[in-house]
């Protein structure tokens, strides 16, 4: 579970990117998180593995409260939150198992990751986390010779290999097409079906938000401004969230 | 006073009238007024500074050429070179590249913590000021200073050359090498990093992927550059090579240098071109 309190987050250049947010993920949700560029999605979605520390307010997961843990602890913490990115961030000139295999070092002394020693279930967890995204074959090929979404679910079985209990992906699609946008969704589903891992991304297009979370949250200005079922949403709160009517930008289309 | 005043505004402006470029017109009337070259500054200060060099140093231009032949007739006496005398060299000239082959190795590997602590990867600023002051300084050092300053510590002979040139790769590198750290791509850096492990587990597994190649052919370049550095650092005593090059010079046997110089640029070239090879492949 994951618990926001008046959340704030002021960054040092004084813009205020959460202004007292408060909401609730219950575990095994799957939450798209939408509104404009610079509205707080990525900051929200960053305070949550506190990769972006809060100014004020409180933030529990499973319990614990986010803000209070450093050093070592926060790393045993984010072990158990996996996070996707928008530009894939492999490490391109190496091998697809190999980057699966980069989710475990943070389980691993800093000796046995300095000479790359990964245990035999390691590499099987980084196997079958590919296998679950249907590219196990690509294991041994350098991950700059796929496309991208090819790399996307490559990233996704990363952060698979993690064995998270949360992922975080921060528009997951944005740089695909409409076509492997949809595959990858559909991965994000299964996997968040399947293994009742609580997914919360940050989505560009309205319209795949739409199709794939049951429940939406809208941020504008660093304050929500709906979060409810999916099927709430209406022309009317689309133009709360944006300030504006959708354009053609904010869709994704043919899918 | 006046007068001269007026005089020297007259100058002035007179100059500025020489140096400054003609307006354009353009056909539909306009003026652009092109900028004044900044080699008017240029010129006029490199001049000086080249005069002012030539009587400090008392350079003579007539002396280069009048002498110049006297070089020939050096070269002349180490041809042919004494080709006998190759086995007596062909120990200090493995010293000597086993020498920069040693130093390289270690300086290279002792650069690459030092080179993370350098970079926009240390989140400590004063750790990364006292670092990076402290490379600067250590840099200043030349490899013939260095050199002497092992033999105090270690004596004379091929250990304190090996260690100079260790020393003198490692400040070099760890300049080279930072810099190549802040240009890496930083995505894969957070992504391991938000996955739970600690920066430098982050950056053997997310950044040094990328610069491996690059780590490589930095240290073959270092390497070639070594050789050269350890074919001199005899002539303070510090082993290799040189030792045997001064000593041949001092004694004027020229067959004896003939053949040591063209032993040791067959080495080098024979060197730079294997490494310029595989640095081609690397990157």
């Amino acid at each position: 579970m994951i618990q926001f309190t008046d959340v704030v987050k002021r960054y040092p250049n004084g813009v205020e990117a959460l202004k007292g947010v408060s909401l609730t993920i219950e575990q095994g949700e799957f939450v798209a998180i939408i509104g404009l560029s610079g509205a707080g999605k990525s900051t929200l979605l960053r305070a949550i593995n506190q990769m972006h520390t809060i100014t004020s307010g409180s933030l529990k997961v499973n319990g614990v409260e986010v803000s209070s843990l450093k050093g070592k602890s926060l790393r045993r913490f984010r072990r158990g939150i996996g996070m996707v990115f928008q530009s894939f961030n492999l490490i391109k000139r190496t091998t697809v198992i190999k980057n699966v295999l980069a989710a475990r070092v943070a389980d691993m002394s800093l000796v046995q990751s300095l000479l790359s020693f990964y245990s035999k279930s390691d590499k099987i967890i980084a196997l079958e986390a590919l296998d679950q995204v249907g590219i196990l074959e690509k294991a041994y090929i350098r991950a700059d010779q796929l496309s991208g979404g090819q790399q996307q679910r490559v990233a996704l079985a990363r952060t698979l290999a993690q064995q998270p209990s949360i992922i975080l992906a921060d528009e997951p699609v944005a740089s695909l097409d409409p076509v492997t946008s949809a595959q990858v969704m559909n991965d994000f589903l299964k996997i968040n079906e399947a293994l009742n891992i609580t997914v919360v991304a940050n989505m560009h297009h309205v319209d795949l938000a739409l199709k794939y979370a049951r429940r939406v949250i809208g941020i504008k200005e660093g304050i929500i401004v709906y979060d409810g079922p999916a099927s709430g949403i209406n022309q009317q709160t689309l133009k709360e969230i944006y300030g504006r009517d959708l354009t053609e930008d904010d869709l994704m289309g043919e899918h | 006073m006046a007068y001269l005043i007026a005089l020297i505004k007259g100058l002035v402006s007179k100059a500025l009238k020489i140096i400054t470029p003609e307006p354009l017109q353009l056909s539909n009337g306009k003026i652009v007024r092109p900028a004044i070259s900044i080699m008017w500054i240029v010129i006029p200060v490199l001049t000086f500074i080249t005069l002012w060099s030539i009587s400090m140093t008392r350079f003579r231009l007539d002396m280069l050429i009048r002498r110049s032949e006297q070089f020939f007739v050096i070269v002349n006496r180490m041809i042919p070179p004494n080709f006998a005398y190759f086995d007596s060299i062909l120990t200090p000239m493995i010293a000597t590249i086993l020498m920069s082959l040693v130093g390289t190795i270690i300086g290279a590997v002792l650069a690459l913590p030092f080179a993370y602590a350098s970079s926009e990867l240390n989140q400590s600023k004063i750790g990364k000021f006292v670092v990076r002051g402290f490379f600067s300084i250590a840099r200043t050092l030349p490899v013939l200073v260095l050199a002497v300053l092992m033999m105090i510590v270690f004596g004379a002979g091929a250990f304190a050359g090996t260690a100079a040139i260790a020393i003198f790769t490692f400040t070099i590198m760890v300049k080279m090498f930072f810099e190549l750290i802040d240009t890496a791509d930083m995505g894969p850096f957070e992504a391991i990093l938000s996955s739970g492990a600690n920066r430098v587990q982050a950056f053997w597994t997310a950044i040094m992927p990328q610069l491996w190649g690059q780590y490589y052919s930095l240290t073959l370049y270092n390497l070639e550059m070594n050789i050269r550095n350890a074919a001199i650092l005899g002539y303070v005593g510090a082993g290799g090579i040189g030792i045997v090059l001064s000593e041949r010079l001092a004694w004027r046997v020229y067959p004896d240098v003939g053949l040591i110089l063209l032993v040791l640029m067959v080495t080098v070239l024979v060197i730079e071109s294997v490494s310029r090879e595989i640095r081609r492949r690397l990157l």
